[in-house]
């Protein structure tokens, strides 16, 4: 009876282990955004973005915090979290969605269109990003670039100021994902 | 949406390092309006300044243009560190030159468990370089350290909600001598100042500056600003309506010559013009 137990739970470990050995995840992603107008250049990173991907379902969240954002100028930084993103109120920008038709296993560079839904200041918008997935022995590098449009979601940019910030900002990302251990 | 991608959200949750998160635009500008706030702009960073005061001499068959009296200080404003900022400035009207450093001690959290308030510390020095006129008579002008006064304020500060702050201002001024017997050396005096942001880069402020022991030889009033501030880009624009008539702490403070009224000679106008430079710019 005992060795049942053992047996069993064994069993349930291994199945258990299996399950986790199908997440990877990273808590140093990097994501950068990029306004070129004629006026003025501005450019954002962010280097502790947190993503994970379920490959038993090829579903991938990604969350991040608006204020964690370095740029050139300190006060660019306030402006940005206090008059743009207001990031008292909607601190965080999310994504979650799936990666269509990928093959975990196969090594080597795929690319492939990741679909889902990106969420910043609380309004949620569907997107569709190209991205290219590299599996090293169990690694994953998630690269890829994508736009999105300031009004979709509801930034309000004064008249006076609109010469100086891009309607359609670009966003660079780049994830290196380790399996993920609880 | 599958309910898995939003468990894996939740999972993401949990995996936020714990490290401090800070409130930032408690007051966003370094000053209230007129006084000091809690605020030092990060290390690297010039501030030129451009305050200006306007108003009205009464009963006067005046031909001026715009306002009869005008002074304005002109300053420089240096982030020493992210915490420490020095500054020195000129006011024309009055011909005082003063000096200050500004240092944040404490900065509010954005979680329960650290600090619900934020602290600076603020000390100047002032000089009268005139020897009479305004701001000048209760001082004694024999030599360089009669014409000086100095102010010393604890800046305590909170953000309340997104748009709300309020701050207190507990001072002391030391004037290093008097002209008067009657008056004192020293005073001590409260300042509250709020801002109510009405959008995102516009706000309304207002400032009060209680005097516990004024001036005797002079009858002064507390000094009063209703204001307006428009944060955007690499300029501040702070408007403001007050009885003040100089920018320097002990002298609005405590030589504040009448009360706030929409009357020729009691109005002041005011504007702050506020140029930020990067020096130190970070590389994304």
């Amino acid at each position: 009876m005992n060795r049942i137990i053992i047996l069993l739970s064994l069993l349930i470990n291994f199945i258990d282990a299996d399950n986790r050995s199908d997440q990877v995840i990273t808590r140093q992603g990097q994501v950068s955004f990029f306004s070129y107008t004629s006026v003025e250049n501005i450019e954002a990173k962010n280097n502790q973005v947190l993503s994970i991907i379920d490959f038993s379902k090829n579903e991938i969240a990604i969350s991040m915090l608006m204020n964690a954002f370095v740029f050139k100028k300190s006060l660019m930084h306030e402006h940005f979290n206090e008059s743009y993103i207001e990031s008292d109120l909607y601190p965080k920008a999310t994504f979650q969605g799936n990666i269509i038709d990928f093959d975990p296993l196969a090594e080597g560079i795929q690319t492939k269109m990741v679909k889902g839904t990106l969420t910043i200041r609380d309004i949620a918008k569907e997107v569709e990003i190209k991205t290219s997935i590299e599996n090293n022995n169990g690694t994953y590098l998630i690269t890829g670039d994508f736009e999105v449009v300031v009004k979709d979601f509801d930034i309000k940019i004064p008249p006076i100021l609109a010469p100086n910030i891009a309607k359609i900002i670009s966003i660079k990302f780049r994830f290196e994902y380790q399996p993920y251990e609880q | 949406m599958s309910m898995n991608a939003q468990d894996l959200l939740d999972k993401l949750e949990k995996e936020y390092p714990n490290t401090p998160q800070y409130e930032i635009a408690t007051f966003k500008g370094t000053r209230i309006s007129l006084g000091h706030s809690i605020e030092n702009r990060r290390k690297g960073v010039l501030e030129v300044k451009a305050m200006n005061l306007f108003w009205n001499i009464p009963n006067r068959p005046s031909q001026s243009f715009v306002a009869d009296k005008w002074t304005a200080r002109i300053a420089l404003e240096y982030g020493i560190s992210d915490r420490l900022t020095f500054g020195a400035g000129g006011s024309t009207l009055d011909g005082i030159f003063d000096g200050f450093l500004k240092y944040n001690l404490i900065r509010q959290r954005k979680d329960a468990k650290g600090a619900p308030i934020s602290i600076t510390l603020f000390q100047n020095g002032s000089y009268r370089s005139m020897t009479s006129g305004l701001h000048s008579n209760i001082n004694l002008s024999d030599d360089f350290m009669d014409r000086t006064a100095f102010t010393s304020q604890i800046l305590i500060a909170r953000k309340f909600t997104p748009q709300f702050s309020l701050q207190v201002s507990p001072t002391f001024i030391h004037r290093s001598s008097s002209a008067f017997d009657e008056d004192p050396n020293n005073h001590f005096a409260l300042g509250i100042g709020a801002r109510y942001k009405v959008g995102g880069h516009i706000s309304i402020v207002s400032e009060y500056y209680y005097q516990a022991n004024p001036l005797k030889s002079i009858d002064t009033y507390d000094a009063f600003v209703l204001g307006v501030n428009w944060e955007m880009s690499d300029l501040m624009l702070q408007f403001q309506m007050t009885n003040a008539r100089g920018m320097v702490e002990d002298t609005f403070i405590t030589q504040t010559p009448n009360n706030f009224n929409l009357s020729d000679g009691n109005f002041v106008f005011g504007f702050n013009a506020t140029f930020v430079l990067h020096f130190n710019q970070k590389q994304p």
